[in-house]
């Protein structure tokens, strides 16, 4: 066997070493000087950036912030109006069992190529692919065809009337055939869309590249070049916020927010996220069979103190059943409000008169400061006649059939992510059968929840959705908590649009 | 007398004597409820500190609860616990190792191949494996420990057992006609207490730090119990804004810790023929 020479020695060593050094020295300068400086480039360090450059390979907010750069949705969801809006649709129809989109004209793909229906029939197919990688395929479950009259129509056709077709229509993405045909097995890693930026690199574990598209039907964004960078430390991040070498980054902790209120370079933006926290009652146990015990469980919790006390007063506590960014909510809901007497009185005619022993579940780490918000809650509810006894679980333990999806677990913290429609939640939690995570069942919420599901007309749908929000207050089906903000550490002269989905989206942004 | 020779034992005891009425009187010493929680408190520095109150001496936590009274109250946990342990895997260990080393041959291959096993994993790597399997809980942290601490009483007991089994007044017992079990429990281990001694001692102090580390993990004892482990593992996050929240338990764990050791050293000195020798 030959013997592998190792002609390092000392003198080079100590030469390479040296290079080494200086250029260890020489990044943060240059990354100073190349990036914050600059009115053409932002760069931005996420917690969460696409693993891949197949756009279908995920199902995760962020990351399709990272894809709506280069390729586009039908629609998408406009937070200020709360409804939805076309992107590559100029206008849609609802009718029977049939979804018709009319596509926006003249749109050009980066190559060049018009977008026409069969672009959007292809790239349902390659979201449908599950073989090939997609995660995206649940969203496609209930689409039996996808038709193509002409060139700028498309039409779905559903097992059944689907109204809420358009919550599962945004973040599907539209690549090119064309480039498809062309490119073949490397499709992916050549995405082309008719995006405000053309995909240029990528690299795991390195960056994220995009650049202008000068030719955007939307009109031009402001900066040149888009930089994602996946970074998961939290102390990572900052810290490359406050040396210049990231303009913006996410899930800036809770405790770090006062001291970088004052930071020379550094601005906090905060958000009302699209996670709610809420405590959840499994009614087919006992005793949260009965109504008067729910109920008394949610006039001792008092979310706005832990609000203000464990988040700094950063949250938003839940007027209601949903969040008040979601579509559904109800303003003229109020949630119950704190009265540890009348917890006790109600106890009481519930035929607890002295006390009621409780066990409350929770995952430990799984959220932010979950086990102080536990111990919180557990005070207060001692205070309103309850006995409780914590019990953290493992995450898998806790959510799997063992616990809250067995139906296992008689009350428990928990919080739902990407909560834009109530629709979500009413199905999931409240409905017959969906899931066994309640075990409710109640003819007159279900029926409600079907109705709006089938109602096309977005004021119609929400006007039912706020009816059956209202009969889950009065009927007290779990204890809304609150929704927790986004903090985002932004360089002072990064000027965006703050959005509630996690997506960081290069034309919202300006650089002063 | 307090001569500089005892002084060690002394200084170790008396730490010890007063966590222990600590512990014991703990109701009766602690100012406030240590589970009772005041949000509008919460973070209050230690009382000589600016902004301090002198409702609370130490300061309150993240909750608002008074750090005295959890640290009082802390002991608890930490002297249930290595007491409770070093006195299990004392039991264990020596009769096991009394066994192996009195009858040899079977009994100690198969004792000494199982403590060969446990010695073969790191000491906290066991107790972290069998409390996730085991679940939170007093009962279950001690077991937890126990299983991870015998072994080292094990082998001591044995070497020990080895050496005094082959000494004239046990085959002078044996000959007057004792019985193995007899000559061993009757003569032989009882000439084995002063090493068991001082293992238990210095046994302890790792076993509250181990203690103290699992709580930190969360792999302790449930969450309304205050212990020092969790103390300093809730207070970590805070320890920019509000660093009494790590600094008493982590005092309290290093007295504790200092004590036992100074005890167990106090002691090996005592037990040492050689050092007796000198007086």
């Amino acid at each position: 066997m030959k013997k592998r020479k190792t002609d390092l020695s000392r003198r080079n060593f100590l030469k390479r070493s040296a290079l080494l050094g200086a250029g260890a020295l020489a990044v943060p300068y240059l990354a100073r000087k190349g990036h914050a400086a600059s009115r053409d480039r932002v760069t931005i360090y996420h917690s969460s950036v696409a693993d891949s450059t197949h756009p279908y390979n995920h199902s995760s907010s962020p990351i399709y912030g990272n894809w709506q750069h280069v390729i586009e949705p039908l629609i998408e969801l406009d937070y200020d109006k709360k409804d939805y809006v076309g992107v590559l649709a100029e206008s849609w129809q609802f009718q029977g069992n049939k979804w018709t989109f009319k596509l926006r004209k003249g749109v050009k793909f980066h190559n060049g190529a018009p977008l026409t229906s069969k672009d959007v029939a292809f790239s349902v197919e390659k979201m449908r692919d599950t073989k090939g990688g997609s995660l995206q395929a649940p969203n496609f479950k209930d689409v039996t065809e996808v038709q193509t009259p002409d060139d700028l129509t498309v039409i779905f056709v559903t097992k059944q009337p689907l109204a809420i077709f358009l919550d599962r229509l945004e973040n599907r993405f539209i690549l090119s055939k064309v480039a498809a045909d062309k490119f073949g097995d490397k499709l992916y890693e050549n995405p082309i869309g008719t995006g405000p930026y053309k995909f240029v690199s990528y690299q795991r574990g390195g960056n994220m590249v995009f650049t202008r598209n000068d030719d955007y039907w939307g009109g031009k964004a402001a900066i040149k070049e888009v930089i994602f960078r996946k970074v998961t430390e939290d102390a990572a991040r900052l810290a490359a916020l406050e040396s210049g070498q990231a303009d913006f980054v996410n899930n800036v902790p809770v405790h770090e927010v006062a001291r970088l209120k004052n930071h020379p370079r550094v601005r906090i933006d905060q958000v009302e996220g699209l996670r709610m926290f809420f405590l959840a009652f499994n009614m087919e146990h006992k005793p949260w069979d009965n109504k008067l015990v729910r109920q008394a469980a949610n006039y001792c919790v008092d979310a706005p103190a832990i609000v203000k006390n464990i988040f700094d007063g950063i949250g938003y506590p839940c007027n209601g059943p949903v969040g008040s960014n979601v579509i559904g909510a109800d303003p003229k809901l109020k949630r119950y409000p704190y009265d540890p007497n009348k917890a006790k009185e109600l106890l009481a005619k519930a035929g607890f008169p002295n006390g009621c022993d409780i066990q409350l579940y929770y995952s430990a780490g799984r959220y932010p400061k979950d086990k102080e918000v536990c111990q919180v809650v557990a005070a207060q509810m001692v205070k309103g006649g309850f006995r409780v006894e914590l019990i953290s679980q493992e995450w898998a333990l806790f959510w799997d059939r063992q616990g809250v999806n067995g139906g296992r677990l008689p009350f428990y913290y928990i919080g739902r992510g990407s909560l834009t429609d109530a629709d979500t939640l009413y199905d999931q939690y409240f409905r017959t059968g969906t899931t066994k995570r309640t075990n409710y069942s109640n003819p007159d919420l279900d029926k409600l929840v079907e109705e709006q599901q089938k109602t096309a007309e977005q004021k119609k749908r929400v006007a039912i959705l706020q009816k059956a929000g209202k009969m889950i207050m009065d009927e007290a089906l779990f204890v809304p908590l609150y929704n927790l903000a986004d903090i985002y550490g932004v360089a002072r002269n990064v000027v965006w649009k703050k959005r509630p989905d996690e997506k960081v989206l290069g034309w919202e942004m300006k650089i002063k | 007398m307090l001569s500089m020779r005892y002084l060690k034992l002394w200084v170790g005891g008396v730490i010890l004597l007063v966590l222990c009425v600590c512990g014991v009187a703990a109701p009766l010493l602690a100012p406030r409820d240590p589970q009772a929680q005041t949000l509008e408190d919460r973070l209050r520095p230690p009382r000589w500190v600016e902004n301090g109150s002198t409702a609370y001496l130490l300061g309150t936590d993240n909750l608002g609860r008074d750090m005295l009274s959890r640290i009082i109250y802390g002991s608890r946990i930490s002297l249930m616990v290595g007491v409770a342990t070093v006195i299990c895997a004392g039991l264990l260990g020596c009769v096991l190792g009394a066994i192996a080393g009195y009858f040899g041959s079977t009994a100690d291959e198969i004792v000494s191949k199982i403590s060969e096993i446990f010695l073969a994993f790191p000491f906290l790597l066991i107790a972290i494996a069998i409390m996730a399997f085991l679940g939170q809980g007093v009962g279950n942290l001690i077991m937890a420990l126990m299983l991870s601490r015998w072994v080292q009483f094990c082998r001591v007991v044995r070497g020990e057992v080895f050496s005094i089994k082959e000494r004239d007044f046990v085959t002078a017992a044996k000959a007057l006609g004792g019985r193995d079990w007899y000559v061993l429990f009757r003569h032989v281990v009882p000439n084995t207490y002063a090493s068991v001694t001082v293992i238990a001692t210095f046994g302890m102090a790792v076993v509250i730090i181990t203690e103290a580390s699992l709580s930190f993990l969360g792999l302790g004892v449930p969450v309304h119990i205050p212990t020092w482990g969790s103390m300093l593992s809730e207070g970590r996050s805070y320890i920019n804004r509000a660093p009494w929240l790590t600094i008493f338990p982590g005092l309290a764990i290093f007295i504790t810790v200092f004590g036992i050791n100074l005890l167990g050293d106090g002691l090996r000195d005592v037990f040492d023929p050689k050092l007796r020798r000198q007086r």
